[in-house]
């Protein structure tokens, strides 16, 4: 019971977050409240990294670190592991949550809550404004793992797609 | 006794540097704290010796600085934790039962949201825990 | 280690002594040392050289009585290893034995003389016969009788053969062999009958128990018995460790130093044989204990030096042996270190860490000397009463001291007091200079741990050479090793360490009488993130932190104010010497981007804008930090562009005189500015309005401040945007702040701007409009008037580009036929000034070039307000849309004023448009059909080109359409032949009808037709018509001057000949009445030279009847002409239908049908009446 009050605050504050980086701090600049945010999402995942690497062995490759991220880590945070990992072996990984808790709670409006987008073609906007709305969503995780990477020493960039709500995948580079 | 306790981060920079003597020997102390990251860096660059214990973070006796015995943790952040002590006999197990009580005052300490990752650790919080863990240091039954 | 003798150092290598026969000793010598293991000679020429085996009258040895004047004799392994052999071989040559009875009487007596010698050591004996040819021989009965009087066993007979080179091999091989084995008997007796002693420990001294297990140790190694000298050396020192605390037989300074330095060749002798047998471990295992157990063994204080002295050394000779043992570090080491099965730790295994604990030991030895003089001079003791004996020299025993004292030619040797000691020892040892060796040591542990890629162990070693060098007054060397470690400190934040070395350096500046370097290293120190407070300075804390002082915050400030007077101008004054900074030589000191004196004055500047107007102004913000403990305050700031003519300067209001009296050019901008004071990790920012009238890039560089009165400090200016992070501070957990007030600034200013170029005060303008026709010469005037400013030197550049992109305005075959001027499909034709002088004057001197798509021209200079325009001639070949550049090239004022180039450019787009569409159309003449036999055959093929009867007349239409938006003048229209010579029988064209009536002005889309006859007059497949010319000219009412009449060409396409075998014509009259009966003749003409069979038929109709067949056939002869008649009423009025008439020829089975419109007749209800006379007449014979 108790957990469900905590889980359903942690979403409440999620969406806070960005609703406020996005409508009050930057709202003119998405590009900068997207960074906002996913600098806030590193610090995080930085620290919970350090957490939950406590009582095991070091990493000695980066495959195992980012197992670690899909097992453990991630077990840690949603309660379940990420289902999907793929990988080109050349630094690129590919993490899919078929079921990314954080998107659960989101759900596209069909409709165009603003009239004043009709200047345009309102279905692309509406569309657009859709898209842009979740992305702002996984900035955070993207932070997450992208400090969480970095904090064992593997130095990344994390991009998320979202293919089907709520199934998501994160994409990460890691920089040579 | 322990004498000194420092947290060393990523860039081999100083986060923390602590020293429970009467003074005067801090300057030495650091010597001492600074010299060791080459035998961690050793010990973890060149792993000749497919051991099963390679990927510890315990890394064990460092070195013996003429009356000091320096003892290495490395986490998996490659966040350092080092420990100089006079004691000449140390139980294994005492020194695993430290760094692992270190380790999670550490891990309270950086996951302040007010503490920016990589800088220097200035929580009171975390001086007086880690004194309260020096303090018990050997004496075997805290956990 | 190479301050040990020999014998110590090397394992004891067995030795036999060789008697008589002196030629033979080399050889022999020779032999035995190659042995494995070798054996050693001592060759006596003759047996009179024999006393030197024979042995002292008193042996102390067996003196049990009193206790031993000391623990190991000094000479005592050197006698064994040179002087006393295992084996003694007594040489005899055969003639010797075979001789007369005196000589064998004479070696009677040399062996018992040497057996007497021999015996009491126990040595053994060996009887060499030498033959010196094989002939020789000894008789049985000598050898035994020598072989008894010898009391020796008969294979310790040896008969030497020195014949051939091989029996002398044999010998020799014998020999050794016998000698290895003797010796090897008798240094195990020596030792068992020293064991025995221990055992039986038939002693009352310590002293003695670890002489007798030195020696069996000795005995053991001898016999190469590794493993019980090892053991035998362990229980000596362990005997001996216990004597420190017990011994009490000589005075108690003395007594020590023997226990260490026998202490010392034991270690060595343990740690030589472990390293040697491989044993790593063991070695430094063995090696810590002894260092362990002797560490604290000081003894008394002012006597501290020689123990750190003596432990140094054991740290020196360690790291040697370790250096030149062939053994490494074994793999099977646990990687577990420092628990109980594995206590060692990398560093262990290298001599790098020996020589520098042993540089550190030597130091202390340095100290405690150092301390021991000072107590010497300050309390005036009895040392120095007592004065030092001139003549103390190492006496008898390992470890001590004696005085010789000579009274005529006696020497007398007398044991030493404790004082005489020391003050010997304090004597001896300041005759070193101690600091060159801990620097050699140092450096050797330095070298090593470089190699070891341990740099921090490394950068330790090169602090304490370093130190090393600053207290030996050194401070070039001092300061080079300080400056290197001192980079390591910085680079990895370690700022408790840096404060340290920079405290070093700060000094060595001073010393070296360097104002900057001093000035420097102060002010970074006092810019380290330090914040310690404690105040509890003490003596030890001091040597502890060298000249740098305890590292607190309140140090901090003492240094900066400190260095802030010397930049004052005061004289900093010190015990050995001041500095000043003169007045003509001001400190200037530099901070890049990555100078650690970025922490004491961060220089960040930031252009408000990105982009920068000429006229217009922008702000620029100016910000300084210092991590100085106390505020400093900036009496003037110089900022410098990469623009000089920007630079401005910023002087402090609340002190003008000040920067008065320090500013240079008058022609600088000033700025006052309310305060410029830095306050600790407080951004000061200054924001100022910047102009520049200079386009491209405008760069903040340096940020110079002054600072008191000799003192400027020369930043970089940096982006915040791309800031890096301040070096140490980066570490600290404190509030960052922006250095602008505006975040977004912080995040994206730059230093630099783009001036932008200045805005043209110049109109220019291309007048044209509509569309230009193809064919003509498109006139576009260009105006250029000046509005703002006069235009030097001015360019124009005309570029023609393909509107739809492409650029290039070729046609695909251009370069198929480069030389036709429809190689263009548009094309600049010229460039007409308006005034014909203009003109002239143009081509005369300045710049026309044009080509095809290009063009440029110069525009002569031009007052304020004046105007020029020319036209541009552009001529379209093909309909096509282009995009006329049009660019203006100038200088405001006259061209070395202002090097400032202004640009201006305009664009037109133009649409290229046909004029006409021209049309054309053949018909055949009026009721006259040729049967055209490809007409008939074939639909498809011949459709693409006309067929024309031959010598029959055609009529051509041609049309021509307006099809621009504007009213153009049509002249004329012609048909002109196209061959020339051929025209007279080829084809006739004439102008049957039709010119151009009221001037020709087509509006727009109106048509004009034009008739022309054509009579082919050859039988050809490719008759060219001609083409049609239309000359035409745009309406003058409209537009510019009428004469610029154009000719447009339209070539016809070619139309086939052929000759027609039938021709058929239709008559009957033009109109008919309803119920009036007409005739209606069909000719039909054969034009072959063959019967011709033709059908006929007419079809119903239900407009007309007629009289006559439906059907019907007929033959017509060659060239003759058949009428088929028919009479017809009509039955209706109105535009009728004729009944179809159509005439087969059965000879080529093709029909000929007159068409439609020949088919149609008019008919009346009634007779018309017409009003004119000329045409009724016509009509009349039809009628009737």
């Amino acid at each position: 019971m108790g957990r469900e009050v905590a889980e359903s605050c942690l979403d409440g504050v999620m969406i806070e977050m960005v609703s406020a980086y996005c409508t009050r701090f930057y709202a003119t600049k998405p590009e900068l409240a997207a960074r906002r945010i996913e600098a806030i999402g590193y610090q995080v995942g930085h620290q919970l990294s350090e957490r939950y690497t406590m009582e095991r062995p070091r990493f000695t490759d980066h495959l195992e670190a980012i197992k670690f991220i899909c097992k453990d880590f991630w077990s840690e945070l949603f309660k379940k592991q990420i289902d999907n990992l793929k990988t080109n072996h050349r630094g690129t990984f590919v993490l899919q949550d078929n079921h990314f808790r954080w998107l659960t709670r989101i759900s596209i409006d069909p409709t165009p809550e603003s009239t004043e987008a009709s200047s345009n073609d309102p279905s692309v906007t509406a569309e657009n404004k859709a898209s842009q709305t979740t992305n702002m969503h996984l900035c955070f995780p993207c932070g997450i793992i992208r400090g969480a990477l970095s904090n064992l020493g593997i130095p990344c960039a994390v991009t998320a797609d979202i293919s089907n709500l709520p199934a998501c995948s994160f994409v990460v580079r890691i920089k040579a | 006794m322990i004498v000194c306790v420092a947290v060393v981060g990523q860039q081999n920079n100083p986060l923390y540097l602590q020293s429970f003597t009467e003074a005067g020997d801090e300057l030495k102390l650091h010597h001492i704290v600074h010299c060791s990251l080459d035998v961690i860096d050793e010990r973890v660059n060149n792993p000749k010796k497919s051991w099963p214990t390679l990927n510890e973070t315990f890394l064990g006796l460092l070195y013996p600085s003429e009356n000091y015995k320096v003892y290495g943790y490395l986490t998996n952040t490659k966040v350092k934790f080092i420990l100089v002590t006079i004691d000449m006999e140390v139980k294994d197990a005492d020194m695993r039962n430290f760094f692992r009580r270190f380790h999670a005052a550490f891990v309270d300490a950086v996951s302040n949201p007010f503490h920016v990752p990589g800088k220097k650790i200035t929580s009171r919080s975390f001086a007086s825990r880690v004194s309260a863990i020096v303090k018990s240091f050997g004496s075997g039954t805290t956990a | 280690m190479e301050d040990y003798p020999e014998e110590l150092r090397t394992p004891p290598v067995s030795l036999v002594s060789l008697v008589g026969c002196p030629d033979l000793h080399p050889t022999i010598s020779a032999a035995l040392h190659s042995e494995q293991p070798p054996i050693n000679t001592l060759a006596l020429p003759d047996f009179s050289k024999i006393s030197i085996f024979a042995r002292k009258q008193r042996d102390p040895l067996d003196a049990g009585g009193h206790p031993p004047e000391g623990i190991l004799k000094k000479e005592w392994l050197l006698k064994h290893r040179t002087r006393i052999p295992a084996v003694v071989a007594a040489l005899f040559s055969c003639d010797q034995v075979n001789g007369d009875p005196a000589q064998w009487l004479q070696v009677c007596t040399d062996l018992e003389n040497l057996k007497s010698m021999v015996r009491g050591r126990n040595i053994k004996l060996v009887i060499v016969i030498v033959q010196s040819t094989v002939t020789d021989g000894v008789s049985e009965d000598l050898i035994v009788a020598l072989r008894k009087r010898a009391e020796i066993d008969s294979k310790h007979l040896v008969m030497f053969e020195q014949d051939n080179p091989l029996e002398m091999k044999q010998s020799l091989n014998r020999l050794s062999g016998i000698f290895a084995e003797l010796c090897n008997t008798y240094y195990r007796e020596e030792g068992r009958r020293v064991k025995g002693r221990i055992e039986k420990k038939t002693f009352g001294f310590p002293e003695l128990n670890i002489r007798y297990c030195f020696k069996v140790a000795v005995y053991a190694e001898f016999r190469r018995d590794w493993a019980e000298a090892l053991r035998y050396y362990e229980d000596a020192y362990g005997v001996l460790r216990e004597m420190v605390g017990t011994s009490t037989r000589l005075p108690h300074i003395q007594r020590l130093v023997e226990i260490k330095a026998v202490a010392e060749q034991l270690h060595f002798k343990i740690s030589t044989l472990l390293l040697h047998g491989g044993k790593v471990v063991e070695a430094l295992s063995w090696f810590h204990k002894h260092a362990a157990s002797y560490e604290r063994v000081v003894g008394v204080p002012e006597m501290a030096f020689v123990h750190w002295e003596w432990f140094s050394r054991q740290f020196l000779v360690f790291a040697e042996l370790l250096d030149t043992s062939p053994a490494s570090i074994p793999g099977n080491v646990s990687p577990q270190f420092g628990t109980l099965e594995n206590p060692l730790t990398e560093w262990e295994f290298q001599p790098a860490y020996y020589y520098q604990l042993s540089a550190k030991y030597l130091r202390n030895k340095k100290l405690s000397l150092a301390r021991s003089l000072s107590l010497i001079e300050c309390s005036d003791s009895a040392y120095k009463v007592e004065g030092c004996p001139d003549s103390v020299t190492p006496s008898n025993f390992v470890g001590q001291y004696a005085r010789l004292v000579e009274e005529g030619d006696t020497v007398t040797v007398l044991p030493l007091s404790d004082a005489e000691y020391t003050s010997y020892a304090i004597r001896e040892a300041q005759r070193f200079q101690d600091s060159y060796e801990i620097i050699a040591l140092f450096r050797r542990s330095w070298e090593s741990f470089n190699s070891l890629k341990a740099t921090r162990m490394a950068s330790y070693c090169a602090n304490r050479m370093a130190r090393e060098y600053f207290e030996a007054a050194d401070f070039i060397n001092a300061k080079e090793f300080f400056d290197g470690v001192a980079g390591l400190f910085r680079q990895e934040g370690w700022a408790t360490l840096l404060w340290e070395t920079l405290g070093y350096l700060r000094e060595c500046s001073r010393k070296l009488g360097s104002p900057k370097g001093f000035v420097e290293y102060s002010l970074e120190m006092a810019a380290l993130p330090i914040f310690s407070n404690s105040e509890g300075e003490t003596d030890g804390d001091k040597r502890e932190c060298g000249p740098a002082g305890p590292a607190t915050l309140s140090r901090r400030e003492n240094i900066q104010e400190e260095v802030f007077n010397l930049l004052k101008g005061q004289t900093l004054v010190a015990a050995d010497c001041s500095l000043k900074i003169l007045e003509d030589q001001p400190v200037l000191v530099e901070v890049d981007l990555v100078s650690p004196l970025r922490m004491v004055l961060l220089a960040s500047v930031a252009f408000h804008d990105q982009s920068l107007k000429p006229t217009s102004s922008t702000s620029i913000t100016l910000s300084l930090l210092s991590q100085l403990p106390c505020p400093i305050t900036i009496d003037q700031l110089e900022i410098q562009f990469n623009q000089p003519t920007c630079n401005f300067e910023v002087v402090n209001a609340q002190e003008p005189s000040m920067a008065e009296s320090i500013r240079g050019d008058p022609a600088v901008r000033v700025e006052m500015a309310p305060s410029l004071t830095v306050l600790p990790d407080k951004w000061l920012r200054l924001t100022y309005e910047m102009k520049s009238e200079q386009s491209g890039k405008l760069e903040c560089l340096f940020v110079k401040a002054k600072i008191a009165s000799f003192f400027m400090i020369c930043c970089r200016a940096e982006s915040p945007a791309s800031m890096e992070d301040l070096p140490l501070w980066k570490f600290e957990d404190r509030v960052e702040s922006f250095p602008t007030k505006d975040p977004a600034l912080a995040y994206s200013g730059q230093r630099f701007i783009q001036v932008e170029e200045p805005e043209p005060q110049v109109d220019l303008s291309l007048n044209a409009s509509g569309s230009a026709l193809v064919g003509e010469n498109f006139i576009v005037p260009v105006t250029v008037t000046s509005k703002g400013h006069a235009i030097h030197s001015g360019e124009l550049k005309i570029n023609l580009v393909d509107a739809r992109g492409g650029g290039l305005l070729m046609s695909p075959r251009g370069e198929l036929e480069p030389f036709s001027s429809d190689s263009h499909h548009v094309e600049l034709l010229g460039i007409s000034g308006t005034l014909e002088e203009d003109e002239s004057q143009l081509n005369l001197d300045n710049i026309r070039k044009i080509q095809q798509s290009f063009g440029v021209v110069s525009v002569p200079d031009l007052g304020l307000g004046d105007t020029w325009s020319c036209n541009l001639e552009i001529k379209w070949h093909r309909p096509k849309s282009v995009m006329l550049y049009v660019s203006l090239g100038y200088f405001p004022n006259s061209a070395e004023a202002a090097p400032q180039r202004v640009n201006v450019h305009k664009s037109l787009q133009i649409e290229g448009k046909t004029p006409f569409v021209i049309s054309h159309r053949f018909m055949s003449q009026f009721r006259r059909e040729p049967l055209l036999l490809t007409k008939v055959k074939s639909s498809s093929d011949s459709d693409k080109k006309t067929s024309l009867a031959l010598n029959e007349m055609s009529i051509l239409i041609v049309s021509a359409r307006n099809c621009t938006e504007v009213p153009l003048r049509l002249i004329s229209m012609s048909i002109e032949s196209n061959s020339e010579e051929n025209n007279s029988h080829s084809c006739l064209v004439e102008h049957s009808h039709g010119s151009p009536s009221d001037n020709g002005l087509l509006v727009p889309g109106e048509e004009f037709k034009q008739v022309f006859s054509v009579t082919p007059q050859t039988d050809t497949s490719n008759l060219s018509v001609g083409t049609v010319c239309v000359n035409w000219t745009r309406d003058a009412r409209a537009n510019l001057a009428p004469g610029s009449a154009v000719l447009t060409r339209l070539k016809l396409p070619d139309v086939n000949v052929e000759k027609p075998p039938l021709v058929v014509s239709l008559e009957y009259p033009p109109h008919a009445v309803l119920g009036v009966p007409f005739s209606l003749h069909a000719r039909v003409q054969n034009l072959t030279s063959m019967l011709q069979e033709i059908k006929y038929s007419l079809g119903d109709s239900q407009s007309f009847v007629f009289s006559g067949p439906h059907n019907g056939s007929v033959f017509i002869l060659p060239r003759v002409e058949h009428i088929i008649s028919y009479m017809l009423v009509p039955l209706s009025s109105g535009s009728q239908q004729l009944p179809r008439i159509t005439i087969t020829s059965v000879r080529y089975s093709a029909a000929l049908q007159p068409s439609i419109v020949a088919e149609t007749l008019f008919v009346y209800p009634s007779e018309p009446t017409f009003s004119i006379g000329l045409r009724r007449k016509e009509l009349d014979p039809i009628s009737s």
